[in-house]
């Protein structure tokens, strides 16, 4: 019924993947798209795509282009264009997105902002 | 100047004919150079070191893979001539096997591959653990396998260690290594998907003291170990047919 046209969702190849028997922590920064089926503490930052599968326990301030989140997430998310949220997702911390899908049956405890984090900030001209 | 190097497993008799092709192709196109044929009792090494010394500028093995690993610490021109078909190094350089090789060799397509330096030691293809729990300490994060069974390896050329090609496409060009921990493998489970890292820079640690790293499937290394990619570090000659 709706276009899923999240580019987060079939990422084919990414540059890193966490896969579901590895724990990370710290601060995981990249470049590339992220694939995480695993158990990640701290913070993640990503300029491109990223995707959380159904199996991946998340405890981390998350920021990226997109994401496409199926797995259990505790913390904050900045998404800079579209977000989106299956049934399967657990989500406790509150979301900044462009553009946010979410599917029925999803959990998400916290609060939600709707902005547009790519738009020019304009500065208003002194008369 | 050339200075081929003939692994000692050559000395086998039915390999006098391949290695007949060989040596006349070289004639015929003019880079024939010195020989040294390897005995047990030759150290690799100090056997290609007399032939810098002497005025070699380009190091060409005659044999397989693990001969071609062997050489990979030096910083001259280097070249492979596999005897068989069987060489995936060969296949990823671009260099058919026996005789034909000769021509590649003449072509003299030289490339700059980064190697891998666990250490103090290179390697070209891969270094791997298994059967232990270890810490892999990346800048800022540390990354931990939760299954000691699981198979961790660092990969540069990833032939060797085969690492699934369609899940992780090594290129020894890139500047980066591929850290890949895979599950094992059971007949009632199918695999699921491996954890894949590109870095540059790492430190690998375990509890257990008597465990090892094993780079190139050859040499066993202590932990803790550093981790690192050696960019265009190797020259080496490819063929037009090469995998990168």
């Amino acid at each position: 019924m709706f276009k899923d046209d999240n580019p987060a969702k079939d990422i084919k190849v990414a540059d890193t993947i966490i896969g579901s028997s590895v724990k990370v922590e710290g601060d995981f920064i990249s470049d590339h798209d992220i694939i995480i089926d695993g158990q990640v503490i701290g913070n993640i930052k990503t300029k491109n795509n990223l995707k959380i599968g159904i199996s991946a326990v998340v405890k981390a301030e998350i920021t990226a282009k997109n994401a496409y989140i199926s797995g259990s997430v505790t913390g904050n998310i900045n998404i800079m264009e579209k977000l989106y949220l299956t049934e399967k997702s657990v989500i406790k911390g509150n979301v900044k997105a462009t553009v946010l899908t979410i599917e029925q049956g999803a959990k998400f405890n916290g609060q939600c902002q709707m902005v547009d984090l790519n738009a020019p900030v304009v500065e208003e001209k002194k008369k | 100047m050339y200075f081929y190097i003939y692994d000692n497993f050559l000395a086998d008799k039915k390999y006098q004919t391949q290695l007949y092709k060989i040596e006349n192709r070289l004639v015929d196109l003019g880079i024939k150079g010195r020989t040294n044929r390897m005995t047990l009792l030759k150290n690799m090494s100090e056997v290609v070191n007399d032939g810098i010394r002497q005025g070699a500028k380009t190091i060409v093995v005659i044999g397989n893979d693990s001969s071609f690993s062997k050489i990979i610490n030096l910083i001259v021109d280097l070249g492979l001539i596999p005897i068989d078909g069987n060489s995936k190094i060969a296949r990823l350089l671009g260099m058919p096997a026996g005789a034909a090789a000769c021509e590649v060799l003449a072509q003299r397509i030289i490339k700059n591959l980064d190697l891998g330096l666990a250490g103090k030691q290179y390697f070209l293809d891969s270094a791997s653990v298994e059967g232990e729990r270890v810490n892999i300490k990346f800048n800022n994060w540390t990354i931990q396998n939760t299954d000691a069974k699981q198979k961790i390896s660092f990969n540069n050329l990833g032939v060797l260690s085969n690492v699934n090609k369609n899940i992780c496409a090594c290129d020894p060009t890139d500047g980066r290594l591929e850290l890949v921990i895979e599950e094992p493998t059971s007949f009632f489970k199918s695999p699921s998907k491996p954890t894949i890292i590109k870095f540059s820079h790492v430190l690998i640690e375990c509890t257990n003291t008597s465990s090892f790293l094993i780079t190139d499937e050859s040499t066993k290394l202590k932990m803790p170990l550093v981790i690192q990619v050696a960019s265009r570090h190797l020259k080496v000659i490819v063929g037009s047919g090469r995998l990168f």
